[in-house]
């Protein structure tokens, strides 16, 4: 990997620049919140967002999307092509990177994805250094740092940013559209100083060495009741969480019921139905069975197939959930026995 | 076993099935039909094989996918049987076509019984119910090269007479020697001349040698823990003893998360497992 130094009063120049050859996508204001949404102008880019509602997945795996379109008559695929705009997803943090780094491997590996694959192929991401909030835990997993995934990732320094160009096309683009130097030793001092500072920023450091052992060893404990007792089932968790990947399958015939589109949307294992077979099983029928499952899964399922966990630390289920369970609260009570 | 590497050579859609007309349809009982199906696309026929135990996802536009497990052997060239309740909407649909109609076929997928393994070695098979669909592709598997295997016994147990799947079969093989089979009805009808009560009691009536049989098991949920105790009873080893589970395997390729079961996932990792696998897996029996 090479750096380059970018003054900040130069961001614009880069985004402009940028915009005349890709979409570009990024943090902007929306309703007092943010989102991720297309950037039509530099001044609309929020690069000192805190989160966004939802994570940069829905960029990826859209919460529903065609996948083929069909004729009834003979059972016959038309249409399964995937269109995939080239763009710029920009000033994504280092969760958000790791977030989809995680969803590459269920989606890019075995079995490939040809819907995920075309829109993961045709974007690029540049990153952007955050400052932790009260609902960051991306420390317990080691995600506050990202060190491949993107194409170039920009740490702020204050009046300029330290610029990691990962990819020949990073390099081109900034190369083309902004003018830049190279780092000196006092600007790599700054940069581990702010790394530093990002790191001891966070107010608590979870200990997760255990987890996937606790996850088995405490599998019948109460604490998983306490916790169903709470859940709403509203899966508005798995909705905002950058590693969610479950998704449901539904055929959507037109009105003349000779044709039709496969789509697919977003799921969530808290649904009540999600695990229940044609006559009329249902192997998580308990609340307590699905808030146990996905944090069995998150925490050991994912991990015991690609070594790592299925969290990236963002803090948006616990934002956006109702009954105000948090996955930190969840392994604290792993760790001590008890629920808050 | 085609697996995810032959769907990337192909560098095909994995989501997209392959039409397959159905050419046979035969009724086995009031809700399960037994239906040929064959591969359009002579390429694609050509190169499906596949392992007892595996599944596909039969398809039906407009109405959506189910996985079904392969019920034929792998040995029979060119078509593949499935042995389908109607339960759901695509069953019934499945229920409604007609010999000639065309379906889709994804897969095939999934882990079957290690039939290498299993060569040279007795056999005990146990079904309940519908779980006889993928038990009759290894059953057939090993009727056709008997000569691999030692001992083969299997016991089939069904709330009725009626819903006992390929009747017509196990009676024809009654009186052969090469295979023990033992049926049983929870309740008989006046016609019924063999076995009743619980698959479980006929394990009094058979003798097996643990050091060299291989135990395949499928059924409803609820019977697994009690044909496990038997064969543990016999003393069969753990990693013998092999399950194949129903979950809701809506994509078939790991990816929709909807068969969960424990740490992984039944499409990919399953749906057989051996009993050391499935006692490790969280909810699993």
């Amino acid at each position: 990997m090479f750096f380059r130094i970018m003054d900040r009063s130069r961001m614009p120049d880069l985004v402009r620049g940028l915009a005349a050859e890709y979409e570009v996508i990024g943090p902007i204001a929306k309703d007092g919140k943010f989102v991720f949404g297309k950037v039509e102008d530099p001044s609309d880019l929020r690069l000192d967002y805190d989160t966004t509602l939802l994570p940069p997945k829905k960029l990826f795996f859209p919460p529903e999307e065609q996948m083929m379109r069909f004729r009834v008559a003979d059972n016959e695929v038309v249409d399964d092509e995937v269109y995939a705009a080239p763009r710029v997803v920009f000033g994504l943090h280092s969760c958000d990177i790791n977030g989809l780094l995680l969803m590459d491997n269920v989606f890019m590996r075995d079995y490939e994805d040809p819907y995920y694959r075309a829109r993961r192929e045709s974007t690029l991401l540049v990153g952007v250094s955050c400052t932790s909030s009260e609902t960051c835990f991306c420390n317990a997993w080691g995600t506050d740092e990202v060190h491949w995934g993107f194409d170039i990732f920009l740490t702020d320094l204050g009046d300029r940013y330290f610029v990691s160009v990962q990819s020949v096309k990073g390099a081109e683009l900034l190369d083309r559209h902004v003018e830049s130097r190279e780092i000196t030793s006092e600007d790599t001092e700054e940069f581990q100083s702010v790394t530093a500072a990002f790191k001891d920023s966070f107010s608590e450091t979870l200990d997760t060495s255990q987890l996937p052992l606790l996850l088995d060893a405490k599998f019948n404990s109460p604490m998983w009741d306490e916790l169903g007792d709470r859940c709403l089932s509203c899966g508005a968790c798995s909705m905002v969480c950058p590693t969610c990947y479950c998704f449901d399958v539904v055929d959507r015939l037109a009105p003349d019921q000779k044709s039709g589109a496969r789509e697919r949307r977003w799921d969530s294992c808290q649904f009540g139905e999600f695990a229940a077979v044609a006559h009329g099983q249902n192997f998580r029928e308990s609340r307590a069975s699905r808030v146990k499952y996905r944090y069995y899964h998150k925490q050991w399922g994912y991990l015991s197939k690609f070594e790592r966990v299925l969290c990236v630390g963002c803090g948006r289920c616990q934002r956006a959930c109702l009954a105000g369970i948090s996955p930190r609260e969840v392994v604290k009570a792993l760790e001590t026995g008890g629920v808050q | 076993m085609k697996t995810a590497l032959a769907y990337q050579q192909a560098g095909v859609n994995p989501y997209r099935p392959w039409p397959a007309r159905i050419t046979s349809i035969l009724d086995l009982t009031e809700k399960e039909k037994l239906f040929e199906l064959r591969i359009i696309d002579d390429e694609v026929r050509g190169a499906f094989s596949f392992d007892s135990g595996q599944f596909v996802e039969l398809s039906i536009f407009g109405v959506g996918e189910a996985p079904i497990s392969i019920s034929s052997a792998p040995s029979k060239q060119g078509f593949i049987e499935l042995c389908v309740r109607e339960a759901g909407d695509v069953t019934s649909a499945l229920h409604a076509k007609r010999c000639g109609d065309i379906v889709g076929i994804r897969g095939p997928f999934g882990r079957g019984f290690p039939m290498q393994e299993m060569k040279g070695h007795d056999v005990l098979l146990v079904a309940g119910g519908l779980g006889i669909a993928p038990l009759k592709s290894l059953i057939n598997h090993i009727h056709d090269e008997r000569h691999e295997f030692g001992k083969v016994t299997i016991l089939y147990g069904a709330r009725n007479p009626d819903e006992i799947l390929f009747r017509y079969q196990f009676d024809m093989w009654k009186h052969r020697d090469d295979f023990e089979l033992i049926l049983t009805v929870d309740v008989p009808d006046d016609t019924w001349t063999d076995e009743v009560g619980r698959v479980t009691r006929l394990f009094e009536m058979i003798e097996i040698d643990p050091k060299k049989t291989y135990g395949a098991i499928c059924g409803p949920p609820v019977m697994y823990r009690y044909v496990i105790d038997e064969m543990r009873r016999k003393e069969m080893d753990v990693d013998r003893i092999y399950v194949s589970f129903e979950r809701r395997m809506k994509c078939g390729i790991g990816k929709c998360g909807h068969c969960g079961v424990g740490h992984q996932y039944t499409c990919i990792d399953g749906p057989v497992f051996n009993y050391w696998e499935a006692m490790n897996l969280q909810e699993a029996i």
